[in-house]
């Protein structure tokens, strides 16, 4: 069967290598490629070695205070949704009543797309500062913690949803022995609870990490206007985008070279979470 | 009618780097039901799978009816075939599963219909046509299983390992319902297996496999009574045949074997295979129902008794499993008695040299046979 | 020992309104400031839609008409639903494809899947945004072409991961019983995929719906852009001047449909959304 099989390739795998290649494949090698290059465009690449990422970390003045924001941007996100999620998805466990309507109301945000949830958040926080005659551009804490609640808002319901997974994947049977040990409710949630659904918690924190790392509508939309609060992806963005003229050319090498660094960013993290993930399972 | 005629058939996967079967020779006669035996790897369910044409052969001929079938589609050969792990399609109710390849064929509706409930009713499974495989029970996915073969009215029904997912009891079961099958249909049955009972039970004749090699292609009293080499004799009959190291001794013109200190005469019938290992070491082979507790009286010549400490005695009910070391081999007797045998009881056990097998200790094959 | 547990209770009740309350209150905000006529929403966006600041529909009927939101709204849908029964269906194909033939060129495949899956979309945004107008992919299905080939990595892997779970048996079983591998797929497998299909579905779909960067710098913001393109334009005054009532209502209508279908379809949704997470 297998050999008759191998005869239908046109049919069964033509159709998605053909488009995985042309929007994924070639434009990922020449995009390598282009990061060592100035170009106006794909077909008039200059070759320059390695100038765009030295220009990138000495003489580019936002990469590196993107990098260093979308780090504090990430580490804030992963601590307080997952602490939030969590402790919602402990309340949603104790078998009260109405537990679906509320996992339902606090899943809602998750769907909705970047841009418009950067939208309604912008009104919000506009509207808020507006009684003290400013707005979001104003001040760059504002955009950035601005973006952090937006984050929590989104992201809360989703982590919850997989924290609830999690502990209701705990036998009751462990509860009710630590019960009768007399632990207290402090010990049984860091002694027990918490050591139980540490599969989740890592779930969730890589989750978190690469959503936070990667974020790009929430950003545009929210902080678009105001350069100090661009993350990693946005920075790229503008990079390539913002700028015309004679040294455009410069500016698309460099955005390139800044592209190259995000991904290898991102392959590191997805590296360490395969790491972490397979040990884990090793030790089950 | 369909014969099935293996010719010099080879396989080996991975572009010849691993050859499973070397070289396989055989025939399975017109409605017959031949059972294919051995242990895991043997290749026995790589041989069902090339006459099913789930498998290519790699080299030599195969054939259905004197059809040279190596290059012909599985839907084609006309066959049908049971699997192991039932491989019922999840998302049919069991009236669809059966139907299925009729429908595939155009089969007009009420003819489909008929064939259906025909099999259903024959397998007991009419109250669950319709509903989904996983609603049912291991040994009704075993029958609608079978049910899907039978509707096919195929020339060939292959079983591959059908019982080995269902509990002692339903095995027991479904081995006399899938006989009572094969009667019913008259068509060619070739049924693999690793359990020896259920082709002693089932076959008209076993094909015995070891490593790609046919050892004994033969009705099953045959196999037990005259096994061709060490490999078949161990494997048909449990307990195990025990196998022992003797000496053949020739005193004027009587031949003896002895082991362990013991003598006993080689039946004149047996003997003149045994002339040409004089002085020689041989196995003897010997079936634990054939050893017997000594009583008392006479010994035959013919026969010899040793003592042996019991090691481990077993009750299995009318019989109990004696476990005992001559020399350095641990052996079972089966012992039929109304006495409690204890373990470390020390019994004398009493061999039939009439029921022994002798094999070549090099070649392992048995003296006397060819 | 009850009554304490009673008191407990009113506690969580309590903290699970206030957060009900917090979680819906950006929407309803939104939602409020829809029915208010322009001046007052700059000016007092909290307060409700009563007395002089009521406008009625009239934010919603401008919204509708000025930003030309019902073009955009069949637009994302189309390139929605074309894209993700594209991908369900090819991605599938696909998948059994890799698994079932197995050999290094298809293991190879896999591997530059999922490694597809890590790669962050500015990595190739300039390229691909190229490549796209040099072959005429800057239309509908040509953006349905790059989501196919974008959205693979994924689908191809979860699809895989299942395929490799269903027993080779059933397939041979129904090669016995007569089909051609087209039949076995369609008939046999796609089937059995019905809970991944499902799966894969929601992703793609959330992601499609949602998706802002790609239509836009492949579409642009004329007569073929997205929704969240032309939510996108019209907040940031791209429309020209900023009629806020308007946009008000273009927020709400861009939410409605997601909620509707939230509600419809929601045990899917946070299964499918769950699955995706625990694979990916």
């Amino acid at each position: 069967m297998h050999k008759s099989l191998k005869k239908y390739f046109p049919v069964f795998i033509l159709p998605v290598v053909a488009a995985f290649a042309i929007a994924f494949a070639v434009p990922f090698l020449v995009g390598i490629y282009l990061s060592f290059t100035h170009f106006r465009t794909v077909d008039s690449s200059e070759w320059v070695g390695l100038a765009n990422y030295i220009r990138v970390f000495t003489q580019d003045e936002t990469f590196l205070n993107s990098l260093w924001l979308t780090v504090k941007f990430t580490a804030v996100s992963i601590i307080s949704v997952n602490v939030i999620a969590f402790s919602i998805a402990l309340l949603l466990t104790k078998g009260l009543k109405g537990t679906d309507f509320f996992r339902t109301v606090f899943f809602m945000p998750n769907l909705i797309g970047g841009i418009v949830l950067g939208h309604i958040w912008s009104l919000i926080i506009n509207g808020i500062l507006g009684i003290f005659g400013v707005d979001i551009t104003y001040n760059p804490s504002y955009g950035f913690w601005g973006l952090v609640v937006l984050m929590n808002w989104q992201m809360i319901g989703y982590m919850m949803i997989i924290y609830i997974a999690g502990l209701q994947n705990i036998p009751a049977h462990i509860h009710e022995a630590a019960a009768i040990d007399g632990a207290s409710s402090s010990r049984e949630l860091f002694g027990i609870t918490i050591p139980m659904v540490m599969p989740s918690i890592t779930i969730c924190t890589f989750l978190t990490l690469t959503n936070s790392f990667k974020l790009f509508d929430q950003n545009l939309a929210l902080n678009g206007k105001s350069a100090d609060t661009s993350l990693l992806a946005l920075d790229i963005y503008k990079t390539f985008y913002d700028h015309t003229g004679l040294r455009l050319a410069e500016w698309h090498g460099m955005g390139q070279a800044k592209a190259v660094i995000f991904f290898l960013l991102a392959a590191a993290i997805a590296f360490v979470q395969l790491r972490v993930t397979s040990r884990k399972e090793i030790k089950h | 009618m369909a014969s099935i005629k293996f010719k010099n058939v080879i396989k080996s996967f991975d572009d010849g780097k691993v050859t499973v079967i070397p070289d396989l020779s055989f025939e399975i006669k017109d409605k017959e039901f031949v059972v294919l035996v051995g242990p895991s790897g043997c290749g026995k369910s790589t041989t069902l799978r090339m006459i099913a044409g789930l498998e290519d052969v790699s080299g030599g001929e195969l054939y259905i009816d004197d059809k040279k079938v190596n290059n012909i589609a599985p839907k084609d050969r006309d066959i049908a075939m049971v699997f192991q792990s039932y491989a019922l399609y999840p998302h049919m109710s069991v009236y669809k599963n059966m139907a299925f390849a009729l429908k595939l064929r155009k089969m007009p509706k009420k003819e489909i219909d008929e064939k259906v409930r025909w099999a259903a009713s024959i397998l007991n499974i009419e109250p669950y046509l319709d509903r989904r495989p996983g609603a049912l029970s291991g040994g009704q996915r075993q029958r609608v299983a079978l049910g899907r073969a039978m509707v096919r009215n195929p020339k060939v029904f292959l079983l591959d390992e059908p019982l080995s997912n269902l509990d002692a009891k339903l095995r027991t079961e479904m081995r006399s319902q899938i006989t009572m099958l094969h009667k019913r249909l008259q068509t060619t049955f070739v049924y693999v297996t690793h359990d020896q009972t259920e082709a002693m039970t089932m076959a008209d004749r076993i094909a015995v496999m070891d490593k790609g090699v046919i050892r004994q292609y033969d009705t099953p009293q045959k196999l037990y009574s005259e096994p061709a080499d060490m490999f078949v004799a161990g494997f048909i009959g449990s307990p195990r045949m025990n196998f022992i190291d003797c000496t053949v001794i020739r005193k004027g013109k009587i031949f003896y074997v002895e082991f362990s200190g013991e003598m006993m005469r080689i039946p004149s019938a047996k003997a003149k295979n045994l002339a040409s290992y004089e002085n020689r070491r041989v196995i003897l082979g010997i079936r634990p129902e054939h050893i017997t507790e000594h009583t008392g009286g006479e010994i035959a010549e013919e026969n010899c008794v040793i003592t042996a400490k019991a090691e481990i005695a077993e009750m299995t009910g009318g019989e109990v499993n004696v476990y005992f070391d001559v020399g350095s081999r641990r052996c079972i007797a089966r012992i039929r008695t109304d006495r409690k045998i204890a373990s470390g009881e020390t019994v004398r056990l009493l061999f039939d040299c009439n029921t022994a097998h002798f094999f070549d200790k090099d070649t392992s094959k048995a003296i006397g046979t060819v | 020992m009850k009554s304490k547990s009673r008191k407990n209770n009113a506690t969580v009740y309590a903290v699970l309104f206030l957060l009900t309350a917090l979680f819906i209150s950006p929407v309803f905000i939104v939602l409020m400031n829809s029915f208010k006529g322009n001046f007052f929403i700059s000016d007092e966006p909290f307060s409700l839609p009563v007395g002089e600041k009521f406008a009625g529909f009239d934010n919603f009927i401008k919204g509708f008409t000025q930003s030309d939101f019902l073009s955009a709204f069949v637009n994302s849908l189309l390139i929605t639903v074309i894209s993700v029964a594209g991908i369900v269906l090819l991605t599938s194909m696909a998948a059994w494809y890799i698994v079932r033939v197995g050999n290094r060129f298809t293991k190879l495949l896999y591997y530059l899947f999922t490694f597809s899956m890590i790669v962050p979309f500015q990595m190739v945004m300039y390229t691909v945004t190229y490549l796209a107008f040099e072959l005429n992919l800057n239309s509908i299905s040509g953006i349905v072409f790059i989501y196919l080939g974008f959205g693979s990595g994924l689908s191809v892997f979860m699809f895989s991961g299942f395929i490799k779970s269903i027993p080779t048996e059933i397939e041979e079983a129904a090669v016995i019983d007569g089909c051609d591998p087209i039949r076995t797929f369609f008939m046999i497998v796609f089937p059995i995929l019905r809970p991944t299909a499902i799966t894969v579905a929601i992703l793609n779909a959330m992601w499609v719906w949602n998706d802002y960067l790609l239509p836009y710098l492949v579409l642009g913001s004329g007569e073929k852009r997205t929704l969240p393109v032309a939510v996108q334009m019209a907040l940031t005054g791209g429309y020209g001047n900023k009629d806020m009532g308007a946009l008000m209502a273009m927020l709400v209508l861009a939410i409605v449909p997601i909620i509707v279908f939230y509600l419809f379809c929601q045990k899917y949704i946070i299964k499918g959304v769950v699955a995706g997470a625990v694979k990916g």
